[in-house]
């Protein structure tokens, strides 16, 4: 877990919160005045709504205190939920007493990973910093975050008024940045992910539209150029904006040989004002570029802060070079980012354009970004059993695409574990893995091991996509039970019996047995067969959905091989 | 007849509007598709069909349309009225295989009627219509299992439209799940070999005996029934004629995905029965892995 430092309070970092403070009292105006009926909200803090969030900080502490004493789990979103009943305002009563602010982090991919570089830049920085931990990314855990530092009197601890960052799921963003008026917001990126929770696609970028109509002007909005339905968010916003993207055309996916036939996702295919096709000038990945409508035109805009170079010097070392308008001007920065992958350059830059927009210089952006220690499932680095093992959570189409990408473009063998589940946290609908481009995959792995919930489903698509059977070794959750021997030999003599003239059936017996899927089940069993088949010294990838990771989290923890607690999770 | 003739069979399937309709992974349905001809010595072409782009039911032995967001779905709605309305009809009322999913589906009945706003007109292949009750109902999401044929069929579904069927026949009786309406137990709607089903998944990967089905279905028309009949495909992907063949296999008339060459389908089958189990549906995981197609080992 990163230190978190004691401010130095210099005196640039005091004109920060003073800076701050003077627009969060115009912002208090200003929202009041929209929400004339909400006087309870509005008004200043009078003894009443003290003892109200009083009660609620109590209440919420001790539910939580409860729940962690009676294991019924970490109490981090009991804690939020209680203290929600007793005040339902409570997160807006909390956020206002926030001196240096927020920052608002969503978005379908990177959330974590760009909260915990912003996080990194400001420790850096020499802010104190909070953050709401993974996994409690709705308005609950987020009351949570906050409630856990406030006193019984209704007022945030000292401490716990420090710079604050919530990673925000995408859905719940127009109520949160209702409540907590950020004054950075970012958004990462939109692609399809859980269509059966969130609905269509469109049906986020609608409700991100309404967010941002929603923000106040003193909020920066900080968006992603390359990424069309993100930056289109810019043109709603009347307060200032930066926008990040990368330049680099060597990265452009048209034009690199031989690789112009894999099948990318485009979760975003039409112009928002006019309806017309995208033409792209460069294309990163799915619908990531440089776009430009074929109908009315409008385009990517010119990022203030872009990556003019991006080069591979290792697995997880990407070399970056960073230019921006919004810093005195100087050289391109080079960064070392020590996380593999296109994505993270995004993560990365995101991190960048925020600090920058809060006016914090290269130094511990650099800092930040190049001692970054990866968060559990993000390329987080585990010894088992004299192997290594490295987790990359994948949980959509895209996100599932670029984790391919990133393991198998240099050609290497890779030992594989994947986990497929089908709990509501990973969505109940798993088709999208038809969507995934697995064809990378195939001659590609030395060794493969396919488990969760649904891992017979993702053992039929790599069949299809070309992965000889006999090279994966599937696991499943539990037995299936209509596979017993006796159960399936009576319903097969039923039939036979049915179907005595057809010829056909008579080999029957000779049969070979049902299936080559082990007798063993279960996530353990899973990741032991997998160990088992890396040499020693050699590395295992793991790449499973939300849950999976979960799952090999508390294995992992069970066998003592990550402490208890550690960055990124609720505790 | 002559002494046994060898022909290269290959099929063409046109992918309707693949940029537009490809929401929930129905791509599965083309990979499986072209993978279970590919393995019997077929050749499957498979042919984009944008916006714009005529259909000339001539050239094509099977159609795929999948489903997409709604926005996306007005400018095909039209595209399908003006442009390739007349060649699909026709392609339908000869027999032609066509697969339609959710979006596609609907797009093949009469009308789509949204909660608010003007109706979506549809092509009619289908009698049968589809009505959007407004936010308050719940979409109908989840696993679903229907009977089909004298077997199952197992999917995904995820639809806020319900589709009631007039005088269409349905593809099958709903045992687990929502299906067209969530009122009546019916699921998907047939028109000659015109299939329109709700079920994602991809619907064919785990249900191989439906992409067989189609496949057969698609060959037969393509060279003939008769001819057909009295023979079948090698594992290379001749196609034999002659006497020899048709004593050996029985042929019925509704199944045409018998003359195939039997696939290794344990994992497929193995998937199949594992969602019915997970549905509930005991009885008939234990009937999907006693199938026979199933248990074959080519």
């Amino acid at each position: 877990m990163r230190k978190q430092r004691v401010p130095r309070v210099g005196s640039r970092l005091n004109n920060l919160r003073i800076g701050w403070q003077k627009r969060n009292i115009h912002r208090k105006q200003k929202v009041a005045e929209r929400l004339p009926g909400n006087s309870l909200r509005n008004s200043p803090p009078n003894r009443r709504t003290t003892l109200r969030a009083g009660l609620a900080v109590f209440g919420g502490r001790a539910a939580g205190a409860l729940s962690r004493r009676l294991h019924l789990g970490g109490g981090t979103s009991i804690t939020g939920l209680v203290a929600q009943k007793v005040y339902p305002d409570i997160v807006g009563h909390l956020a206002t007493q926030l001196e240096f602010g927020s920052v608002v982090v969503t978005g379908t991919n990177g959330k974590t990973t760009t909260s915990a570089f912003i996080s990194a830049i400001l420790s850096d920085a020499g802010l104190r910093v909070w953050r709401n931990r993974e996994g409690s990314n709705l308005m609950g855990g987020i009351a949570s975050s906050l409630v856990m530092r406030a006193l019984p009197n209704g007022l945030l601890r000292r401490a716990g008024q420090a710079m604050t960052i919530f990673e925000v799921d995408e859905a719940v963003v127009p109520q949160v940045v209702e409540t907590v008026s950020p004054r950075v917001a970012v958004f990462t990126n939109l692609f399809r992910d859980q269509l059966d929770r969130y609905g269509e696609v469109d049906s986020v970028a609608a409700r991100w539209q309404q967010a941002v109509s929603n923000l106040s002007i003193d909020t920066i909005l900080v968006l992603n150029a390359d990424d069309p339905a993100t930056a289109n968010l810019g043109e709603l916003f009347a307060g200032r904006v930066l926008y990040f993207g990368i330049d680099d055309p060597a990265l452009d996916l048209t034009k690199q040989q031989g690789k112009s036939e894999r099948h990318q996702v485009s979760d975003t295919r039409t112009c928002p004002r006019c309806g017309g096709d995208y033409t792209y000038d460069m294309r990163f990945f799915s619908h990531m570029g440089h776009y430009r409508c074929t109908s009315c035109g409008l385009e990517r805009p010119q990022p203030d802060v872009r990556v003019v170079k991006a080069k591979t010097d290792d697995f997880d070392r990407l070399r970056i070079g960073i230019s921006s308008s919004v810093l005195p001007a100087t050289q391109p920065r080079e960064i070392v980012i020590p996380l593999p992958g296109i994505y993270n350059v995004y993560n990365a830059l995101a991190a960048a354009t925020v600090a920058q927009a809060i006016e914090i210089g290269w130094e511990p952006i650099v800092t930040g970004i190049e001692q970054f220690k990866p968060i559990f499932g993000r390329g987080e680095r585990i010894h088992i059993e004299g192997r290594t093992l490295r987790l990359l959570l994948a949980k959509n189409p895209t996100g599932f695409n670029e984790v391919l990408r990133t393991l198998f473009n240099e050609g290497t063998q890779r030992h594989v574990l994947f986990v497929l589940n089908d709990n509501i946290a990973d969505g109940r609908d798993i088709s999208w893995i038809w969507d995934v481009d697995f064809e990378q995959a195939v001659n590609h792995t030395s060794t493969l091991v396919v488990a969760g919930s649904r891992a017979l489903d993702l053992a039929l698509r790599l069949k299809y996509a070309g992965v000889a059977q006999d090279e994966m070794i599937t696991v499943t959750t539990a037995p299936l039970r209509a596979m017993k021997s006796d159960t399936l030999l009576a319903a097969r003599k039923k039939r036979r019996a049915k179907n005595r003239n057809v010829k056909i059936l008579e080999e029957a017996d000779q049969q070979p047995p049902l299936t080559e899927i082990s007798h063993h089940y279960g996530i353990a069993e899973a990741l032991d067969s997998a160990v088992r088949q890396t040499p020693v010294g050699e590395t295992l990838f793991a790449v499973p959905t939300y849950t999976g990771l979960l799952e090999i989290q508390r294995e992992l923890e069970r066998r003592g091989l990550t402490p208890h607690y550690w960055e990124g999770r609720d505790n | 007849m002559n002494d046994s003739v060898t022909r290269q069979l290959a099929l063409t399937l046109g992918h309707l509007y693949p940029d537009q309709l490809n929401l929930y992974g129905d791509r599965g349905n083309i990979i499986v598709l072209r993978q279970r001809c590919q393995q019997r010595g077929i050749e499957l072409r498979v042919v984009s069909l944008g916006v714009g782009d005529a259909l000339a039911p001539d050239e094509y032995d099977m159609l795929f349309i999948g489903g997409g967001q709604d926005r996306e779905q007005a400018p095909v709605a039209q595209d399908l009225h003006e442009t390739k309305g007349i060649g699909l009809w026709a392609a339908i009322e000869d027999d032609m295989p066509v697969l339609a999913v959710c979006g596609g589906y609907q797009l093949l009945a009469h009308y789509y009627r949204p909660a608010s706003g003007p109706d979506m007109r549809g092509l009619g292949v289908f009698d049968a219509w589809t009505i959007h009750k407004g936010p308050s109902v719940a979409r109908c999401i989840g696993d679903i299992a229907i009977n089909w044929n004298g077997s199952t069929l197992v999917g995904f579904e995820n639809h806020g439209g319900r589709t009631y069927l007039g005088t269409a026949q349905p593809l099958g009786k709903v045992l687990k799940g929502y299906g067209n309406n969530a009122e009546d137990a019916t699921e998907g709607a047939i028109y000659r070999n015109a299939y329109g089903t709700y079920m994602h998944g991809s619907l064919l990967p785990k249900n191989p005996h439906f992409a067989d089905h189609l496949i057969g279905l698609a060959l037969r028309r393509k060279y003939g029934k008769n001819d057909w009949d009295n023979s079948h495909i090698n594992e290379t992907g001749e196609w034999t004629d002659g006497a020899s063949s048709s004593e050996s296999l029985e042929i019925k008339d509704d199944d045409p995905s018998v003359v195939l060459t039997p696939l290794d389908d344990r994992l497929e089958w193995e998937a199949h029965a594992s969602l019915l189990e997970h549905m509930g549906l005991q009885d008939a995981a234990i009937a999907a892995l006693s199938n026979d197609n199933g248990l074959k080992v080519s």
